[in-house]
């Protein structure tokens, strides 16, 4: 495997500077006499970590020298051996030895330049680490002299030894980013000077046209110059600006290099032969992305692992190569990252991904039947699906691809993706931001106000006629393939000031709306807006500490004139939604003092099940949900209710099932069973009669009086 | 220049370096300005900046109604706090548009905002023996925030502790 050794030279270079600076100093603090547990412990720290790193590059030399160091410090640090002269002379030496050695690697840049043990020396640290005081003593004088001899002899070969700078600054973060915000004002106040230029333009012309083409030269030449001095200032504060957006990005070497030693520790003690090859390390993200990268990254590298690739028996007799194959790769796309994580293992089996999603009743068999295979393999990222059957050490411990779904799209507002073959592996897909300093921003006009949205969170945009809407529960709703989707006016919804006039708007003369539909895992909400304004990738900044406690706004984005626009935190515009939703339901409750009725609503999706909900409760019935027909059933046989509502689509079981299978009890023989639908067939509306329903309401005509005199119809 | 004119001169340059230290007393540096019909200072080293209010403000969903919205100041985003509703002041007459009004961007250590004002008034150095302990008598909406009542062009005018206005913002916040 080819391994870049010298890059982690380098670091283990930055590093043991800064460990022997550490010892040199501590040493000679104990030498004065300020001998404590403490700094022989930090001192002990330092040689430590020395050791282990020098150890993890096989510096054989000076992982020896520190080993024994360590030997002798230990003893210091259990009061085994007291500090006295001797002691810290032969301290004094290790470390010298050691400084040598890492002197040495910054000069040769290669392992095989160190110089061979001082095997003497480490001998004798380590005895007087055992207390062999007597061969100390003899040892001594002679040790001495020869130890003068050999720093005398080190001095000279490498002259200068504490003067080399190093080549990395370290800076902090907050300046960075002050840096990086001071660069973004030079962008846009740039752009009134594009502004200036054009004027400029434009009044070279309208003198020319006034002096019919005598314009003095000098003019012209005014006017040109300007422009050009103008563009080339452009270009050049691009790339300023790339720059300094740059000094915050760090290579994904940070978290792809010890992801690496961790796939070699695992496939040994899966029992696994893996080799693990990483190609565009030195790719750069956002430090704050690097940083959440890491746990999903882990996740996906243990699920290949484990349920990937093969046992070296098995890969044998599928007659592929012994050793699996490991690769992480990263490319830059456009403004994006694109990270593959591919196993040449056993792939994913659709089979058995299609049991477990029915089991577990997350798609019906209708579903399933009408999904691609695409469609099929994306199923293990929804929640609660996860395909091992035992729970490993690594992986499949409760956590599953759901988790890292949310923390690629959520936290690190990428996407993820995976393609699979049986026998020939899985590629995991990661579509990553460069940074989360800069996203995609949709600008939308509510009233006269203009919002910002964050485009993962936007599903569509949608324009309908005002008919389209349905009213339920004093609210509106719209149906987007056969579901109930909210409708809400954001205007209303965050308390936005009004237009005070309708703006005429060139794009739709018609009085349609446009609904922008903004969801959040399952749950969608269709924001009534006044117009779309961009789409952009944009730069978000924090609002200042004291709003951020304000849980609507996630951010500001600056457009045009150094306008601020406040970027929509959709996650809260969907709490404050439901909120907005519940006074309607008390109200009802207080009315209604007598019994209510008890209705079951079976529907797969969360935004009809709740629009049902709010309806009947609205008109005082108590309603349960359930999710699919098969809860409904349980749910209808485990207590009374005077009336069921189904869809028919639905996963594990669907509505016609549901009612066939409720009226074999003789509890429901009676009972009122409403399909609500968005079949529109006269053959299904005819099954669904057969099936012994009631009564069979079309979503598309659907209005809350036709269900609920409906229901009072069929109830009294 | 003979020799004698030249003590002289230089005696006069010692006698007048003299008067000066003789009235040099701590000054502290006070900005003025009205809220309403009543006056308000703030100190200086509260007040990093005075912006002359015709910044557009750019209003955010959701904020308190104290609030008034944000401003960009050279690429910082800055906080417009109103501050007769910081303070709670009894409605005061209703703003014409024709009123000029300020923007005081006021830090104390743990907050910076800009601070919506009337009318700023005078930036200047007072004696800081000039301004005297609040009285009793303060309202008692008022009595969180004064730190010290001053004369000014024969008005009284109460001097505004910056971390006590922001504090109770704060709280009020939670």
């Amino acid at each position: 495997m080819a391994l870049d050794i010298k890059k982690f030279i380098g670091r283990f270079v930055e590093e043991a500077k800064e460990h022997l600076g550490r010892l040199a100093s501590g040493l000679a603090e104990i030498e004065q006499g300020a001998v404590s547990a403490e700094k022989i412990n930090s001192l002990f720290r330092s040689v430590h970590t020395l050791k282990g790193s020098s150890r993890m590059l096989k510096l054989e030399p000076i992982t020896q020298v520190s080993h024994s160091l360590e030997d002798l410090l230990s003893a210091l640090r259990e009061e085994r051996v007291t500090v006295n002269p001797p002691v810290i002379a032969l301290l004094y030496q290790g470390v010298d030895a050691l400084s040598d050695q890492v002197q040495q690697l910054i000069e040769h840049g290669q392992v095989d330049a160190l110089s061979s043990v001082n095997a003497q020396l480490c001998q004798q640290l380590t005895a007087i680490a055992e207390g062999d005081v007597l061969n100390v003593v003899a040892v001594e004088s002679a040790e001495l002299k020869s130890s003068e001899l050999k720093t005398q002899g080190s001095s000279s070969a490498s002259a200068q030894p504490t003067l080399t700078a190093s080549d990395t600054v370290r800076v902090k973060l907050d300046k960075l980013d002050e840096l990086i915000k001071l660069m973004g004002e030079l962008v846009s106040s740039h752009a009134g000077m594009r502004e200036l230029a054009v004027t400029s333009l434009q009044l070279e012309q309208q003198l020319q046209q006034q002096l019919q083409g005598h314009l003095p030269v000098a003019m012209q030449q005014f006017s040109r110059n300007m422009r050009d001095i103008v563009l080339s200032q452009e270009s050049l504060m691009q790339e300023l600006h790339d720059k300094t957006l740059q000094m915050r990005m760090l290579p994904l070497a940070i978290v792809l290099d010890p992801a690496a030693r961790l796939v070699r520790d695992m496939a040994r003690s899966l029992g696994k032969q893996v080799e693990c090859r990483i190609y565009g390390s030195e790719i750069e993200l956002d430090r704050q992305m690097i940083d959440q990268l890491a746990d999903p990254i882990i996740h996906l590298l243990r699920n290949a692992l484990d349920h990937g690739i093969e046992t070296p028996d098995i890969r044998q007799q599928k007659g592929k190569p012994v050793q699996g194959l490991l690769q992480i790769s990263a490319r830059q796309d456009g403004g994006w990252v694109v990270l593959e994580v591919r196993d040449d293992g056993q792939g994913l089996s659709l089979a058995t991904i299609r049991d477990k999603a029915l089991k577990k009743g997350l798609v019906s068999s209708e579903q399933l039947a009408e999904m691609s295979e695409q469609q099929v393999s994306d199923l293990i990222f929804e929640p609660g699906f996860s395909t091992s059957n035992i729970i490993t050490e690594f992986s499949g411990r409760g956590v599953g691809m759901d988790v890292v779904k949310r923390s690629i799209v959520d936290d690190l507002q990428g996407v993820i993706s995976l393609h699979t073959r049986i026998d020939k592996g899985t590629c995991f897909t990661l579509r990553l931001p460069l940074s989360l300093a800069m996203m995609r921003v949709l600008l939308i006009r509510a009233g006269e106000q203009v919002l910002g949205f964050t485009a993962q969170y936007v599903t569509e945009l949608i324009s309908v006629a005002p008919s389209a809407l349905i009213s339920v529960a004093d609210r509106n709703a719209v149906i987007i393939r056969n579901e109930f989707v909210p409708v809400i006016q954001l205007v209303d919804l965050l308390k936005l000031p009004q237009a005070s006039a309708p703006k005429r708007s060139l794009s739709r003369t018609r009085s349609d709306l446009l609904l922008l539909v903004i969801r959040v895992h399952n749950e969608k909400l269709a924001l009534i807006v006044d117009e779309l304004l961009d789409e952009r990738d944009l730069v978000i900044k924090q609002l200042p500490e004291h709003l951020r406690s304000n849980p609507l706004i996630s951010g500001m984005v600056t457009i045009g004139h150094n306008e601020l626009v406040s970027l929509i935190h959709v996650p809260y515009v969907l709490d404050i939604a439901r909120k907005a939703r519940q006074p309607a339901n008390r109200r009802a409750q207080t009315d209604q003092e007598k019994p209510k009725k008890r209705i079951l609503v079976v529907d797969d999706s969360l935004n009809t099940r709740e629009i049902e909900r709010d309806v009947l409760e609205a008109w005082g019935y108590h309603v349960t949900l359930a999710e699919h027909g098969q809860e409904g059933l349980d749910k209808a046989l485990a207590e009374q209710f005077d009336a069921v509502l189904t869809d028919v689509e639905m996963p594990i079981m669907d509505g016609f099932t549901l009612t066939a299978r409720l009226r074999e009890h003789e509890r429901y023989q009676e009972c009122p069973i409403i399909i609500i639908t968005s079949r529109e067939k006269e053959s299904d509306r005819r099954r669904g009669i057969e099936v012994g329903a009631d009564a069979y309401i079309v979503k598309g005509s659907f209005d809350q009086n036709s269900l609920v005199d409906t229901l009072k119809v069929l109830l009294d | 220049m003979s020799d004698s004119q030249l003590e002289q001169v230089l005696r006069q340059r010692q006698n007048s370096h003299q008067d000066i230290v003789d009235v040099d007393e701590p000054v502290i540096k006070l900005v003025i300005f009205s809220l309403g019909e009543q006056h308000f200072a703030l100190a200086g080293e509260s007040v990093k900046e005075v912006l002359p209010g015709t910044e557009t403000v750019f209003f955010v969903p959701g904020m308190p109604a104290s609030v008034e919205g944000v401003i960009n100041v050279r690429g910082n985003i800055e906080s417009v706090i109103q501050l007769h509703a910081l303070m709670q002041l009894p409605n005061t007459v209703e703003k014409s548009s024709l009123h000029l009004t300020s923007i005081l961007l006021a830090r104390s250590k743990h907050m910076h905002s800009g601070l919506r004002v009337d009318r700023l008034l005078d930036v200047l150095d007072v004696a800081q023996n000039q301004v005297q302990p609040p009285p009793e008598a303060l309202p008692d909406y008022l009595k969180p925030y004064v730190s010290g009542l001053l004369q000014f062009n024969g008005l009284a005018v109460a001097v505004l502790d910056v971390d006590a206005l922001f504090n109770a913002w704060q709280t009020g916040q939670a």
